[in-house]
């Protein structure tokens, strides 16, 4: 399903982000991808659906090559993959159907979609994945007006609604209070177990990664240094990932 | 900076307005003086003659036509300017390039305009209209670049992140961060352009400031203060309206 060989990515005048990262994952995994900040994990995301150029390295997703790809062949790669940010990343002024029907803008006539018709079938669609993530009645409302919970069930429509193959997840909870963090990865593994779709998210609460990860990949420095089921993840695998300087196991906010 | 530099500054600032207030011929005294002047000014202006209140209607109207199409050409024009000018969104060539030009045009006032365009193409409406569009495009783009360069970049990207087209993702990614924000500005230069237009007349460029130059110069005081009064209340009106419909944008 995902591919990932030799994955490396520089940034100028900074430490190597990502140094010779390989992974396989399988359809219809829930990854864990966890480290401390700045360790590459939102990189190596941002890299797997193209938001990224490596510097060196192959992503396959879906038996496509991602990396190389341009135009329309990297349109029609990223439209299969849905992309959760931790701040949102909604458009304020618009309302919640209209941000989560931003996610139907490759599968939709391009023309009409400039002009903001979807038509009903579509969203008759968006509604009803609204109503999914716990947001019916809300379709008409501004989303600035929303809790910030509410906010990110509506950015995971809009990815729902891609009909993605994957879905990625950069830090989803970071923006939430830790009540809210557990309704949104529970949202998560639902979409994961209902819908089979693949699900990878940088998490950097543990006992989060432990709990909703059914695969721990730990990233440090750019490089995955433990990867394996959540049981495996003791004393030693959680100092190779964060460091004898992260003293005892990091549980709850960074 | 060091405290005897401010110093210094605040003594050379004080030192100029003296100056400048010596050169302006600054006088309390002639100020006096001329009060009861402006009192017989006043005096011969009552009361408004309402025999002119077609004229003064006829002249309101065609500022706010100045003003709206001044307004609605720059605002095009403004569109492509404004990205022209935006640090973010064009090439450094082409942002300096713009950028010099437009701190050119903006430098000149839209009734200076109206003197060159009232020599170029004649009498009436018509060089108003185009000395509102040449100093408003530049404002205008001034003041859209802004608005791009503060623009989220994170949703913009998540727009991009679903697949969707360059042209979707300026639609559903850049243009609601900056169409109410847009309309916002444009509304507030016709504001501007509504007063702007109301002595565009006294260069020969149409709207009511004609006819208040023409009711002072014969002296017919009783008229022009008719008029004066229209482009009050019209000034009151544009103003209110405009800024009711701004405060339900943002």
């Amino acid at each position: 399903m995902i591919r990932v060989r030799g994955l490396t990515k520089d940034y100028p005048g900074s430490p190597r982000a990502l140094d010779g990262v390989d992974l396989d994952v399988a359809r219809g995994e829930f990854v864990a991808l966890i480290g401390p900040s700045g360790a590459g994990k939102s990189t190596l995301l941002r890299c797997l659906n193209g938001l990224v150029t490596p510097t060196a390295g192959q992503v396959w997703v879906d038996e496509r090559q991602v990396t190389g790809a341009s135009g329309e062949a990297r349109r029609r790669i990223q439209a299969g993959i849905g992309f959760v940010f931790q701040q949102f990343n909604l458009l304020r002024r618009l309302t919640v159907l209209e941000n989560a029907l931003i996610g139907r803008l490759a599968h939709v006539s391009r023309w009409r979609s400039l002009l903001g018709w979807f038509g009903p079938v579509e969203v008759a669609r968006a509604a009803a994945t609204l109503a999914r993530v716990g947001l019916d009645g809300l379709a008409a409302r501004r989303v600035d007006r929303l809790s910030g919970g509410q906010q990110q069930r509506v950015a995971i429509a809009r990815a729902l609604l891609q009909s993605p193959a994957v879905i990625l997840a950069d830090e989803p909870m970071a923006s939430l209070d830790p009540a809210l963090a557990h309704t949104v990865m529970e949202l998560l593994r639902r979409i994961n177990q209902e819908d089979g779709i693949t699900v990878i998210a940088s998490l950097h609460v543990l006992d989060l990664a432990q709990t909703y990860g059914r695969r721990i990949v730990g990233i440090s420095r750019g490089r995955i240094v433990h990867d394996g089921l959540p049981s495996t993840l003791d004393a030693a695998a959680t100092m190779r990932i964060f460091g004898a300087a992260a003293g005892p196991i990091p549980n709850g906010r960074a | 900076m060091s405290r005897g530099g401010r110093w210094a500054g605040w003594i050379a600032l004080a030192a100029v307005f003296v100056w400048s207030a010596f050169s302006t011929e600054l006088s309390v005294r002639r100020m006096l003086e001329g009060l009861p002047f402006m009192w017989d000014f006043l005096r011969r202006m009552m009361p408004p003659d309402p025999s002119v209140l077609g004229n003064a209607l006829r002249g309101a109207v065609q500022t706010v036509q100045i003003a709206l199409v001044g307004t609605g050409v720059a605002a095009v024009l403004a569109l492509p300017l404004g990205f022209a000018t935006a640090r973010n969104a064009s090439p450094a060539w082409l942002f300096y390039v713009a950028r010099s030009l437009l701190n050119v045009f903006r430098a000149v006032d839209t009734l200076v305009y109206a003197l060159l365009f009232v020599a170029a193409v004649g009498l009436g409406p018509f060089p108003g209209v185009l000395a509102v569009v040449v100093y408003t495009a530049t404002v205008l783009a001034k003041l859209y670049s802004e608005a791009i360069e503060a623009i989220e970049p994170g949703p913009v990207e998540a727009v991009r992140a679903t697949g969707a087209t360059g042209l979707q993702v300026l639609r559903w990614g850049v243009l609601p961060q900056l169409a109410p924000q847009f309309l916002s500005f444009t509304l507030y230069r016709f504001e501007a352009n509504v007063r702007a237009a109301a002595i565009l007349g006294f260069v020969g460029a149409g709207g009511i400031g004609f006819y208040i130059q023409t009711y002072l110069r014969l002296l017919n005081y009783p008229a022009a203060a008719s008029v004066l009064l229209v482009l009050i209340a019209l000034v009151m009106i544009i103003d209110f309206a405009s800024s009711r419909i701004r405060a339900r944008l943002v």
